[in-house]
């Protein structure tokens, strides 16, 4: 998805599109946290964290699988969220500590796709 | 109440210090040699006593849900490539993946839907059954009889869903009497209904038995994950995540994990348990089969089908692991985890964070396989030294002994 909008009423999370969070794929989403920094993880982090309820409620009265656009950017942008989280709660660096390299532990859909 | 010691010698009370390795004397309490079973020689011998022999996980049913649909499984340890197929009468079938032409590939890899699969060298054509249905120049052979030159077949059985095969052109066992009790334990878990799967591949530098044996036990738990579960699977009752339950069977094995029910969530955790299931969602609603201890701190249960196949159940969702011998030092691995398929974004997003959060708790994991294998490949220590948490390690190199010595 090469667009950059939002619903009306989470307009306010424009600049974490701008910057590349709203991801369509799981690859995407872990490259993009490991090349950022911890600056940058929470801020992103503390901006969407409060807005997860709304964000729900939102997403919830339209169709999982029909999503618009706009709905479906949203929801890969809580997609990176999940991603974030592990580096600023937890892991207080943006990867794992200790952990094997991503590129060695790849995602692939033996019951079609899942992105 | 029994007492455990911490690493600083902190004398501490705890509810789970049964000591499960006295129920099965036949273990023994001594180091267990493991460096002698990392060669090439022993390697070949598991080969021959295992892998050749047992029945082996490849998938589930759902992958091959309509007519026609295929995917190949390579078995590399047995030089093996196992072509299944869903065929026009619903059953399953697995093939060699050899044209009986000249033996090439028949399938190069993969999965799709075909009704018939047509060898790239010369064109000879099977159904989805197996049978030879086309020979392109037929006439120019001598006593080319089709009906007797179909594919060979792979011994194939269902158990719940779950695909296996067996690489003895006779296997002495259905796989229902490979399961056994384990199998029975386990008959009424809700798998069926989970089918949205998030999956996971890639090599290891290790030997497989390592990577067996680096999930099986909860005694890494605090050292491998101490950020990202520091608290989900221990507590003062319980700080080194003894199991709540252990069961042997006589090649299978059970082990139950602890849940640490104060155990303090991060913020999007929290936001994500309302929406969809957790790690350690406790035992309410416990699905058939799980948690046999019945303990209302629990988990999840690793269930680990010999030789290579875990299936770990936990209340809502479940995974599993293949660990598939390469070479005496690499496994090819695949995780997969599953749920009910989301009906809402929410639901979505709950999947989202429970597959990312299982993703880097496994990363910590295997990062510590190829350290081991290192460490024993110095040839500095010969032995495991193992204690009671570690009963099932010690029950599989077992189980892999008895079998490379020809005792079963």
């Amino acid at each position: 998805m090469t667009g950059q909008k939002l619903p009306k009423s989470f307009s306010e999370l424009a600049p974490f599109v701008a910057q590349g969070w709203a991801l369509a794929t799981e690859r995407e989403r872990v490259a993009k946290r490991c090349s950022s920094t911890m600056e940058e993880l929470t801020e992103f982090y503390d901006a969407v964290l409060p807005k997860v309820d709304e964000i729900m409620t939102y997403l919830d009265a339209l169709p999982l699988n029909d999503l618009p656009e706009d709905a479906q950017r949203l929801l890969d942008l809580t997609f990176s969220l999940a991603e974030a989280s592990m580096s600023v709660e937890r892991y207080q660096q943006p990867g794992v500590v200790d952990g094997f390299d991503p590129e060695r532990f790849l995602p692939f859909s033996p019951f079609g796709q899942v992105p | 109440m029994d007492v455990a010691v911490d690493g600083n010698g902190k004398r501490m009370e705890t509810d789970y210090g049964k000591r499960w390795t006295q129920d099965y004397p036949e273990l023994g309490t001594d180091p267990v040699p493991v460096a002698s079973r990392l060669t090439q020689e022993y390697f070949d011998r598991e080969r021959d006593t295992i892998f050749s022999k047992s029945w082996l996980n490849v998938g589930r049913e759902e992958q091959i849900a309509e007519t026609g649909d295929f995917f190949v499984q390579d078995i590399a340890v047995c030089k093996a490539s196992v072509l299944l197929v869903r065929g026009k009468d619903g059953e399953i079938r697995g093939f060699h993946n050899v044209c009986t032409h000249r033996a090439s590939k028949l399938v190069w890899g993969g999965s799709g839907c075909k009704r018939t699969f047509t060898c790239k060298f010369h064109g000879w054509t099977f159904d989805e059954s197996g049978q030879l249905v086309g020979v392109p120049d037929e006439d120019g052979f001598y006593c080319l009889d089709k009906s007797e030159n179909g594919l060979v077949r792979v011994a194939t059985e269902v158990w719940n869903g779950f695909i296996f095969v067996n690489l003895d052109p006779n296997p002495k066992e259905s796989l229902q009497e490979y399961l056994g009790e384990w199998g029975e334990r386990l008959a009424d878990y809700p798998f069926q209904g989970r089918t949205t799967c998030y999956a996971y591949q890639g090599e290891i530098n290790a030997n497989w038995k390592l990577c067996v044996s680096a999930f099986n036990e909860g005694y890494h738990v605090p050292f491998v994950h101490p950020m990202s579960a520091p608290e989900t699977f221990r507590s003062k009752k319980n700080l080194f995540c003894r199991p709540i339950w252990v069961k042997l069977y006589p090649r299978h094995q059970t082990y139950s994990f602890y849940a640490n029910p104060d155990s303090k969530m991060t913020a999007l955790e929290a936001l994500s348990a309302k929406y969809g299931p957790i790690v350690s969602s406790g035992p309410l609603g416990c699905p058939p089969g799980a948690n046999p201890a019945g303990d209302p701190d629990w988990a999840l249960d690793a269930n680990v089908v010999f030789p290579n196949f875990f299936v770990d159940v936990a209340n809502d969702w479940y995974f599993t692991y293949n660990f598939w011998p390469i070479a005496p030092d690499r496994t090819f691995y695949q995780v997969k985890s599953y749920f009910v398929p989301p009906k809402t974004a929410s639901e979505r997003f709950a999947h989202e964070y429970g597959r990312v959060l299982l993703r880097d708790v496994l990363l910590e994991d295997v990062e510590t396989i190829e350290h081991t294998q290192l460490g024993l490949a110095s040839g500095v220590r010969s032995h495991y030294i193992l204690q009671d948490s570690e009963i099932l390690i010690r029950h599989h190199l077992k189980t892999v002994e008895n079998h490379v010595e020809n005792r079963v």
